[in-house]
């Protein structure tokens, strides 16, 4: 599977070429599904003979991703890179995905602690967001004495401001729980950095080797124009959507919390909806205003994702898009409404710098204006531990996120830069990695840099088309259970199944695993038989048969990275140039055959 | 006549028949099986070897249409099994001897049924006519079918 290649760039690390299926690599910590898809559409059909086969598959995915369950129900990355997303739908793995955790989530409860004997050095991590909780758990896994440092009562981060209709509480309880007792990790709650005079230096002075700061953005940001902090944003009725969900969360809002209140949420992200429907759903009249464009597809365009806004619209959310918010106007200290000029752009060349037509502007009335424009970091903090460079940034290395000024301190997850769930997980597998090579004094980058190449989408006669997800109607889910039914057994399968496996079979072997072969066998042409005349190359649905110019002649050739070993080309070669070797068939068909007589 | 009982060669594809079951469980079953990672790997010559062998009959079992994990391997196997249908008509041996089922059935419980019921049929043909490709030189049209040819 590995090629190496120098790049032959200065200060560059010679990047590992990896092929995959373009789904594994979008996906931050490259998850191997292809192959988990190939499982899942080969389990039985009878859901109780089905369970095995559902924790075996989940078993091995836990192993790598711990959170494996709760992506399920709010990770689908890896669809928008799906070869199959032009060709009918991509393939739904996120449901895929609950579909399993829906099984697995009360069987994690029994899931038996790592064995490994907690003999290496200590290592803090600080904050007990996804990426914290992704890097403790593999440094716990390879014999860490691991142990969160928590600034709040609870483990999971910025997962808990994830409304229960999209994440139900008790499975991100479950997950979180499961993973610090199976991993061995100890956790110390209510213990914030920079504060009752907690810094990384008493850490270092607790005997701590290596400690990986995964803080997230605790910090709701502020309402800005043209660089300028807006007034009003004190007036009764403002309030950050940040708080908002913290406040929901802990369910501290009455469910009719907003009835007759005409709310404007502001911001385009997906935590905007989620503040926007959740607010809906405590019966607000919700307007969205975004300073985004409607097409996604456009630079500007709204980067919540599709199914929140369609979710949103169909919730009856007005959406208002490309328009700022230049004034918060208020009346005796009471919030009234917002003035909004039209947005003509949103980013340039330099990134975020929106830009507003003032001879264009609308009045908004409200009750309650929700801010949901980002969220920031602890500074202040960052700042007094030395984390800064001159210009007020991370000072962290990219490859490793080891921090330049404090070696023994790794920086990821959404204080380096906001992402999505996974990508705080992918700094933690990171981290984990960097203080593994750190701790055991090795080269902290050989190796480490990647180029990926993926696959186009195999040749077939029909492509079929995506199933509906089905959603309960509108009117019926205004509360906070999950609106959105999980595949059965039976539509699972057929989903998985509908997965074209375009990635190569070396980054995969699902077959080899349940025993359909013993190994993937090469084929293998020989070119004094071989005429070049191509049906190899028409009848391959993988681009792997192609034909090359030899001496005088043209034969074919396989490119074993895209082979599939089906054999399709052996049999279709007329003049027996291709052979599979070592696959058995021959053996098997002159076993059958001497005893016909 | 009355013991006679035909000899059928039974190829499936193992990503649709009987990966539920062990396969050395399901082989005790079914006489002259072989199990196969794609029915588009069947090449003609494997089909027309069996008749030389002695076999009365072949069958085929892929999956259902659209659902081949190698996208079109049983749409392959299909075509080529209409083909070789056509060629052994030609040759004097009965197209009912061949014969391709694309379905599913994961436990593999029905092979043997299947099998059994092939055998059913081919018992009122009575037996295969042996060596009839020798006579016929067939090598022209087996080329027409992705077959192969000695040398």
């Amino acid at each position: 599977m590995w090629k190496t290649e120098a790049t032959g760039v200065p200060h560059v690390e010679p990047a590992v070429r990896q092929c995959l299926p373009p789904c594994q690599i979008k996906c931050p910590i490259n998850e191997d599904i292809q192959r988990t898809n190939v499982l899942i559409s080969l389990l039985p059909d009878d859901p109780d003979l089905a369970k095995e086969g559902i924790l075996q598959i989940s078993d091995y995915l836990y192993d790598k991703n711990p959170f494996f369950n709760i992506c399920g129900y709010i990770c689908g990355l890896c669809e928008l890179e799906c070869n199959y997303l032009k060709k009918g739908g991509a393939i739904k793995r996120r449901l895929l995905k609950r579909f399993l955790s829906d099984v697995y989530t009360e069987h994690l409860r029994e899931l038996g602690e790592f064995r490994t004997v907690k003999q290496k050095e200590k290592v803090a991590v600080i904050g007990g967001g996804p990426g914290g909780l992704m890097c403790a758990y593999h440094l716990g896994k390879k014999g860490y004495d691991v142990t969160i440092i928590e600034a709040s009562d609870r483990l999971g981060g910025a997962l808990w401001l994830v409304p229960d209709y999209r994440l139900p509480k008790d499975v991100l309880q479950t997950t979180v729980e499961s993973l610090v007792r199976i991993a061995g990790i100890g956790v110390r709650y209510n213990n914030k950095l920079g504060a009752g005079g907690l810094t990384l230096e008493r850490l270092k002075e607790e005997g701590f080797k290596a400690a990986f700061l995964a803080t997230g953005l605790p910090y709701a940001r502020v309402l800005t124009f043209e660089r300028q902090s807006l007034e009003g944003q004190d007036l009764a009725g403002v309030m950050y959507g940040h708080t908002y969900l913290y406040e929901v969360s802990h369910n501290n809002i009455a469910a009719d919390y907003f009835n007759g209140k005409r709310v404007i949420v502001t911001g385009g992200g997906n935590v905007a909806f989620d503040v926007a429907r959740s607010a809906r759903r405590q019966g607000g009249d919700v307007t969205v205003v975004a300073l985004e464009r409607e097409d996604k597809d456009h630079r500007d365009g709204i980067p919540a994702d599709e199914e929140e806004v369609q979710g949103a619209w169909e919730e009856g959310i007005r959406i208002v898009y490309s328009r700022g918010v230049r004034k918060i106007i208020g009346q005796s200290g009471r919030f009234k409404g917002i003035n909004c000029p039209t947005c003509v752009s949103v980013f340039d060349t330099e990134g975020f710098n929106p830009r507003f037509d003032c001879s264009d502007c609308m009045d908004l009335e409200g009750d309650v204006l929700i801010i949901t424009v980002g969220q920031a970091p602890d500074r202040s903090m960052l700042q007094k531990e030395g984390l800064l460079d001159g210009q007020g940034r991370l000072d962290v290395d990219h490859l490793t996120l080891q921090s330049r000024s404090e070696p023994w301190v790794f920086v990821g997850g959404d204080v380096r830069r906001v992402g999505f769930m996974v990508e705080a997980m992918g700094e933690g597998l990171v981290v984990a990695e960097s203080i593994d090579r750190y701790l055991r004094g090795v080269d902290m980058r050989e190796g480490r840099r990647r180029d990926y190449e993926a696959y186009q989408i195999p040749l077939r006669r029909d492509y079929k088309r995506e199933p509906r997800v089905p959603w309960m109607p509108p009117e019926d889910r205004m509360h906070f259970r999950i609106f959105e039914r999980g595949f059965t057994l039976k539509e699972a399968i057929a989903e998985a199944g509908r997965c074209v496996t375009c990635g190569p079979c070396l980054s995969c072997k699902a077959c080899v695993s349940i025993g359909f072969q013993k190994s993937l066998s090469p084929v293998e042409v020989d070119v004094t038989r071989c005429s070049g005349c191509g049906l190899c190359v028409y009848v391959c649905n993988y681009y792997s048969a192609h034909l090359v110019s030899s001496g005088a002649k043209i034969v074919s050739e396989t490119d074993m990275f895209r082979c599939k070993s089906c054999g399709m080309c052996v049999a279709a070669c007329p003049s027996q140039a291709r052979t599979m070797v070592d696959d058995g068939t021959a053996e098997r068909i002159a076993a059958v055959y001497s005893s016909l007589t | 006549m009355s013991d006679y009982e035909p000899k059928v060669v039974c190829f499936s594809c193992k990503f649709g028949w009987g990966y539920l079951t062990d396969e050395d469980k399901l082989s005790s079953k079914i006489d002259n099986w072989v199990p196969l990672i794609c029915t588009g790997k069947i090449d003609a010559t494997h089909v027309f070897d069996a008749f030389s062998a002695g076999a009365d009959g072949v069958l085929v079992l892929g999956c259902p249409e659209g659902d081949c994990h190698y996208q079109d391997g049983n749409y392959e196997a299909k075509k080529r099994v209409y083909l070789i249908r056509r060629l052994l008509e030609s040759v004097g041996i009965e197209k009912e001897r061949v014969r391709i089922e694309l379905s599913t059935d994961p436990k593999g419980e029905s092979i043997p049924k299947l099998v059994a019921q092939m055998k059913k049929e081919l018992a009122k043909l009575g037996p295969a006519k042996k060596d009839p490709v020798e006579k016929s030189k067939p090598n022209k049209a087996m080329k027409a079918v992705g077959g192969k040819q000695d040398g």
